[in-house]
């Protein structure tokens, strides 16, 4: 098997805290001068010698052809990883090769300039990618298309919107012939028509025999694109191996942190008037006792103590279900007909019941809210409540649990006939 | 569809751009340049030739009326213009390129391609200020009834040498500025002062002996002087101190590109 990427004993320092200066330049010169030991900085201006290790003796072989996803959390090394990849930066020490060209996307449209047209943009961008006015004549019209900017290709990109911007950047790299696609969470903006394109182009890449590295917190675009999963811990490799292990084993081990981060949760995003708040919030299973990891379809309860201020005339509550990475998944709300007397006293509690909870194995939060009765005034906005995950390999109401098979499991049931059909709808 | 059925080699270095990638980049950063600079000003492009003609009024008021400089029989504003023109295109060179790796920090921290071409673009952006200033000096010549005699095609050769010295000098000083940023106001105050250590407002003449040296050290003054005997006075250039200039122009020059060659690895780790 050949390889794209191999990366040997690479380790990545960088000096922490304030940056030198010449005043350090003199001072080092003079230390050195009395023949004292090097690495010892300006004395009246506090140590500048302390070092930042964003990559540990790291080694990694990534075959051609591969979509490797690059996971955990802020400050692992991964960003570090793409830059020495992209040749941005040099390894303190081992080394780093390469086959063919790279081409980085850690932040789109990073060389284009708002006075000039997209037009202009564009054979700038290209050129930044290594390519020539004629190798960007040959691919402009794709280039073009593909960002969906025909119409303002003639203005200056100053008048575009941020997702616009971030569009021909894309297109520009994907189509600047690279050997290998560095991919830094930049998916991130622009619509979610343009993430599937985008997607969807770099799934074509890696058919093409290209070899795509992605880095993203969405498990779920993670999971879509790549085969492999990298996850890096404090600047080492934790794991390497294949997605669907590597992903089970990272999010049975968020899960648990996010279980030992509850208490906060009440205290921040907090909104609403205060005429009736919220005292706590528990997700319990059904019989009651709390937790915070359930399997797909077991049954969830969110408990909610309140206190008001004084009584308080026909209150909603309201509790949503929030997909950490992909947003809102359900909300719900009491209905003043039947679940909530007319008027609520000083305290109590509600309590919202999911049962057979269909939910795919991610990470979710509970936002939680008091409004008046029409439902436009808040009383009360807890918009990143408890959190709770859904994991295992439990039986959904589909019997299907992987998370690939979309965002919720909803019973379905096919029919067959054979022979001739009335058609109902002509398409 | 596979394009290249054969595996590339791992390789220790970033797959070299070709040349023709390398000079369409240098062309447009340096339109990048022009363009943000003088889009939405009603006078564009005149605004370069403003300073060198202001700074020629000026020049001409003070050095000329007031101090009575000689300035060798030819009329001062073409003595002063002549070598204000290389000056500012040296000045604005220097002055913008020593900040110019910090002001593209974005593409520098963000993707590989070939550092020069940043200092470089700089450099580039001012040639334009250059023939624009070079072309009212023209029109100068034809106000005064001055012409341009066989000497004027020394001219070239002098431009030469201020670009490779405006070069170096850009390369070292950007590279510097990016691990110290002290370089900057160094450099700007010494672009100041060493207007004044340049015979620009006075010829080379009348400095006196015993500072000669200084002058003559100073590339800067073989290439003011060159350019106005090429295409004020029409005569031969002092070889000597020509000689004196390219040699210190060549050995600046080669050693800034060594010097950021070696810098270059380390840029985004501290821009």
């Amino acid at each position: 098997m050949d390889l794209a990427i191999q990366l040997d004993r690479v380790t990545k320092r960088y000096r922490a805290g304030r940056s030198r200066t010449v005043v350090d330049l003199i001072g080092s010169a003079l230390e050195r001068a009395r023949g004292r030991a090097q690495d010892v900085h300006s004395t009246t201006r506090g140590r500048i010698d302390a070092d930042i290790w964003a990559l540990r003796d790291v080694s990694l072989d990534v075959p051609e052809a591969a979509g490797v996803g690059v996971i955990g959390r802020n400050g692992a090394g991964k960003t570090t990883l793409l830059k020495l990849i992209s040749r941005v930066t040099w390894p303190s020490n081992g080394r780093v090769r390469v086959a063919g060209r790279v081409v980085s996307l850690i932040e789109l449209g990073a060389g284009f300039h708002p006075e000039l047209t997209g037009r202009e943009n564009v054979y700038l961008g290209g050129g930044l990618f290594g390519l020539t006015r004629r190798d960007i004549d040959r691919s402009f019209d794709r280039i073009v298309e593909f960002a969906d900017v025909a119409r303002l290709i003639d203005t200056p990109m100053k008048r575009y919107s941020s997702g616009l911007y971030a569009r021909l950047g894309f297109s520009v790299a994907i189509h600047a012939n690279p050997d290998i696609v560095l991919v830094d969470e930049v998916l991130a903006v622009g619509d979610a028509a343009f993430r599937r394109r985008a997607l969807e182009a770099l799934r074509n890449l890696i058919a093409d025999g290209k070899t795509v590295l992605f880095i993203s917190h969405d498990m779920w675009n993670v999971r879509r694109l790549c085969d492999q999963i990298l996850w890096m811990e404090e600047g080492r490799v934790r794991a390497y191996g294949p997605a669907a292990e590597i992903a089970e084993r990272y999010m049975s081990e968020v899960n648990l942190q996010a279980l030992a981060n509850q208490g906060t949760a009440l205290q921040s995003h907090r909104g609403g008037t205060g005429e009736i708040r919220y005292t706590r919030i528990e997700i319990v299973d059904a019989e009651g006792r709390p937790s915070v990891a359930l399997a797909p379809g077991d049954t969830l309860v969110v408990r909610a103590a309140y206190r008001a201020e004084r009584p308080v005339a026909r209150p909603v509550f309201q509790v949503a279900i929030v997909d950490v990475d992909t947003g809102l998944v359900i909300t719900t709300a009491t209905s003043r007909l039947n679940d909530v007397p007319d008027a609520v006293g000083e305290t109590g509690m509600i309590e919202c019941r999911f049962p057979r909870m269909p939910l795919r194995p991610r990470q979710y939060v509970l936002r939680v809210s008091i409004t008046d009765s029409h439902q436009l005034a808040s009383y009360d906005l807890v918009s990143a409540g408890p959190r709770f995950a859904v994991s295992g390999r439990g039986s959904g109401v589909d019997g299907l649990a992987d998370e690939e098979d979309g965002l919720v499991s909803l019973p379905f049931e096919f029919a067959h006939h054979t022979g001739d059909v009335p058609v109902l709808h002509q398409a | 569809m596979p394009t290249d059925a054969v595996q590339k080699p791992l390789i220790d270095h970033a797959e070299p751009i070709p040349p023709g990638a390398y000079w369409e980049l240098l062309m447009n950063l340096t339109k990048r340049e022009v363009k943000g600079r003088y889009s939405q000003s009603f006078f564009g492009v005149a605004w370069a030739i403003a300073q060198p003609l202001a700074t020629m009024a000026v020049f001409t008021l003070v050095f000329a009326r007031l101090a009575k400089m000689d300035s060798n029989g030819a009329p001062y504003p073409l003595f002063a213009f002549a070598a204000l023109v290389p000056w500012f295109f040296f000045m604005n060179s220097v002055s913008s390129g020593t900040l110019s790796l910090i002001t593209y920090r974005n593409i520098v921290t963000k993707t590989y391609f070939p550092r020069e071409i940043i200092p470089l673009a700089q450099v580039c952006s001012r040639f334009i200020d250059f023939f624009a200033a070079a072309a009212l000096y023209a029109l100068l010549m034809l106000a005064y009834g001055a012409g341009v005699g066989v000497w004027g095609l020394m001219a070239p050769l002098f431009f030469l040498l201020l670009i490779l010295f405006t070069v170096g000098l850009t390369f070292a000083t950007s590279a510097m500025n990016v691990f110290y940023r002290d370089v900057n106001p160094v450099v700007q105050i010494a672009l100041q002062l060493w207007l004044y250590l340049t015979p620009v407002a006075y010829p080379l003449a009348i400095v006196p002996e015993r500072f000669r040296l200084l002058f003559v050290l100073n590339p800067l003054s073989a290439i003011v002087e060159g350019f106005r005997a090429a295409v004020v006075f029409n005569r031969a250039p002092d070889w000597s101190i020509t000689a004196v200039a390219t040699t210190i122009i060549l050995a600046v020059f080669v050693s800034a590109c060594v010097m950021f060659k070696r810098m270059d690895k380390y840029f985004a780790d501290v821009i």
